[in-house]
């Protein structure tokens, strides 16, 4: 690699879009109350927002696997009329500001809303329970795992699937025993990637779930509301998702983030 | 026995191939880059459907368009070895090779000792437990060839079965496939743009081009009489293609050969490149062939050069390098060309 020494006005604005990036990151540090970090995390509003964050963000990401990952293979393998519009829809919770995806959860699937209603009237709820919550950060996550998971399935030699099927493999024992496991590091980054965007979640969540301690307050309801009240809770629990999120980005930056 | 006839529409490719095997046959689908065999193998596997045409293998039929038969690859009884072999990366050697009978329904521990036979029987028994990036280019293609062979089928088709090795090993690992396609009983087909392989391998060739069979025969017919551009290339003599009245050969472009042969009709006229003389100036005599042309390439090997000769028969000669110093030739300089009658063979197109 050629190296460039950079004209001094780009290596003052790099500097600065440097800083930018790490200063709020030298703030939180620094307002860490370290001593008392332990008991701060022990106290049952941040075990209970812990657990909850943990139980919801999980249980999105086993949603989005369930759904999205046959939902990649048919974008990946059936061109039918619309894909590509059917697909942007998919997508749109990726770019589209999440309190909007909690503002038509609710009128979808509240109690008024379209489909809630008859929801409503079998007696299953979904908002302001934690299944909303998790419906909450299905919809904003899954988007990652299906792009992801596709670019799997388009990327893969699919000459391996005719070997299969040759040998007497039907179309689902060909899923299973060899797309599956060669598109596996897509639908772990996939997976990984969702999962991280589901813990994130708060836009969709306090619209659709709200913000009720133990059904639907999960790690950043919690920060925001202990940021009022006692500040040294909400660094606690940011750093936590900081180091959740740093960790991620180091696993992953080699072997399946490429392309990122 | 196999009888199929596949026609397949793919993109620029039509392809129409009729082809015949008989059981214990071992026939070699020849030709360039393009010509179709690689679609034409997929169509037999299942793996591409057919536009019009049957396959019919054993006295089941596997396809027939016209009457909406169309079994699918996995119920077909045909073992395929692809080009570079698409081994699954995921699984070691024997889980490999136990992959089709454990699709087929037997139970795991007996597909993984049923597997071990077949590595064993190709001498990849040590083998068992690699995963395939760690075997050797023929070690892959025997394990590639036991996982065809593991579900028994009756047909076996081998896609360009050398094609993924370097040089070096080819040879060796022809010899081996050889020896392994003889311990299999039913009919064989393999696909390859390599003559040598062709000729190695196989009893009889089917020359395919552009999506048509152009030839078939063994390997001695289809040398004895080429019948098409690619095939006498192959085999490095000159055909050429005309109209004949009692073994006067008039060429498409006004030119004639004059054979002994007396035939009529439209026809093949062949000449060995050793079989055709240079001279420096017109020679006198006997030869009922003599024109006059201009050395368009020269090419050294060895022991003997390949003149190509540009004129109004356009053909190759093959002489000694001293005899192109005796004729004091360079590319691009004027020589003069002759063929014997008795040396040319024609025979009908």
């Amino acid at each position: 690699m050629t190296s460039e020494r950079p004209p001094v006005l780009f290596a003052v604005v790099a500097a600065i879009g440097i800083a930018f990036f790490v200063l709020p990151l030298a703030g939180l540090i620094s307002r860490t109350p370290w001593e008392t970090a332990l008991g701060e995390l022990t106290t049952p509003e941040a075990l209970t927002a812990l657990q909850l964050s943990l139980v919801v963000s999980l249980a999105a990401t086993a949603l989005a696997l369930g759904l999205g990952v046959p939902l990649a293979w048919v974008y990946a393998r059936v061109p039918f009329p619309g894909r590509n519009v059917v697909r942007a829809l998919t997508t749109l919770p990726m770019i589209l500001p999440p309190v909007v995806g909690g503002v038509a959860l609710l009128f979808a699937f509240g109690r008024r809303g379209l489909f809630g209603q008859p929801l409503d009237a079998i007696g299953i709820r979904l908002p302001f329970t934690t299944a909303g919550a998790v419906l909450a950060a299905t919809f904003v996550a899954m988007p990652f795992l299906v792009l992801t998971v596709e670019a799997g399935l388009r990327s893969m030699d699919r000459r391996y699937e005719d070997a299969a099927r040759t040998l007497g493999a039907g179309r689902w024992l060909v899923f299973r025993r060899v797309t599956l496991p060669l598109i596996a590091p897509s639908v772990f980054a996939g997976a990984v990637l969702c999962w991280a965007r589901a813990l994130g979640e708060f836009g969709a969540t306090i619209t659709f779930a709200g913000n009720l301690p133990g059904t639907t307050q999960t790690l950043p309801l919690a920060v925001y509301i202990a940021l009022e009240t006692r500040p040294e809770v909400a660094i606690t629990l940011s750093l936590i998702l900081l180091a959740v999120s740093l960790a991620i980005l180091v696993t992953m930056r080699d072997r399946y983030l490429r392309a990122f | 026995m196999l009888t199929a006839r596949i026609g397949v529409k793919l993109g620029a490719l039509d392809l129409d191939v009729a082809i015949e095997a008989a059981a214990g046959e071992i026939v070699a689908m020849l030709g360039p880059n393009g010509a179709g065999k690689s679609t034409f193998l997929r169509a037999v596997a299942g793996l591409v459907p057919l536009h019009r045409g049957r396959v019919e293998l054993d006295k089941i039929v596997l396809e027939d368009v016209a009457l909406r038969v169309h079994l699918p690859p996995e119920r077909r009884p045909i073992g395929v070895v692809f080009q570079d072999y698409l081994l699954f990366p995921h699984l070691s050697a024997l889980e490999n090779v136990a992959f089709g009978l454990r699709a087929r329904g037997t139970p795991a521990r007996e597909a993984r000792a049923r597997a071990k036979d077949w590595l064993d029987r190709l001498g990849l028994g040590e083998h068992a437990g690699a995963r395939p990036r760690a075997l050797s280019g023929g070690q892959a293609q025997r394990v590639a060839l036991a996982r065809a062979l593991a579900i028994g089928p009756r047909l076996l088709l081998l896609d360009e079965p050398l094609a993924a090795l370097d040089a070096s090993a080819r040879s060796e690992v022809r010899r081996d496939l050889k020896r392994h396609l003889a311990s299999f009983a039913g009919i064989r087909i393999v696909i390859t743009h390599d003559p040598l392989e062709a000729v190695a391998l196989a009893d009889r060739l089917v020359i395919v081009e552009r999506g048509r069979v152009v030839q078939t025969g063994s390997p001695a017919e289809v040398t004895r009489q080429p019948r098409s551009r690619y095939v006498a290339d192959l085999v490095g003599v000159n055909l050429l293609r005309g109209a004949a009245t009692a073994g006067h050969v008039v060429l498409p472009r006004g030119a004639s050969l004059q054979s002994a042969e007396a035939i009529d009709g439209d026809v093949f006229a062949m000449i060995h490149p050793r079989a055709v003389a240079l001279h420096r100036v017109r020679p006198e005599g006997s030869p009922r062939n003599v024109w006059r042309g201009r050395a368009s390439t020269l090419d050294f090997q060895g022991d003997r050069v390949r003149v190509g000769v540009e004129a109004e028969v356009p053909i190759v000669a093959e002489v000694t390098p001293a005899a192109i110093s005796d004729l004091d030739l360079a590319e691009g300089g004027e020589v003069w060309v002759s063929v014997k009658a008795t040396e040319i063979s024609v025979y009908p197109a």
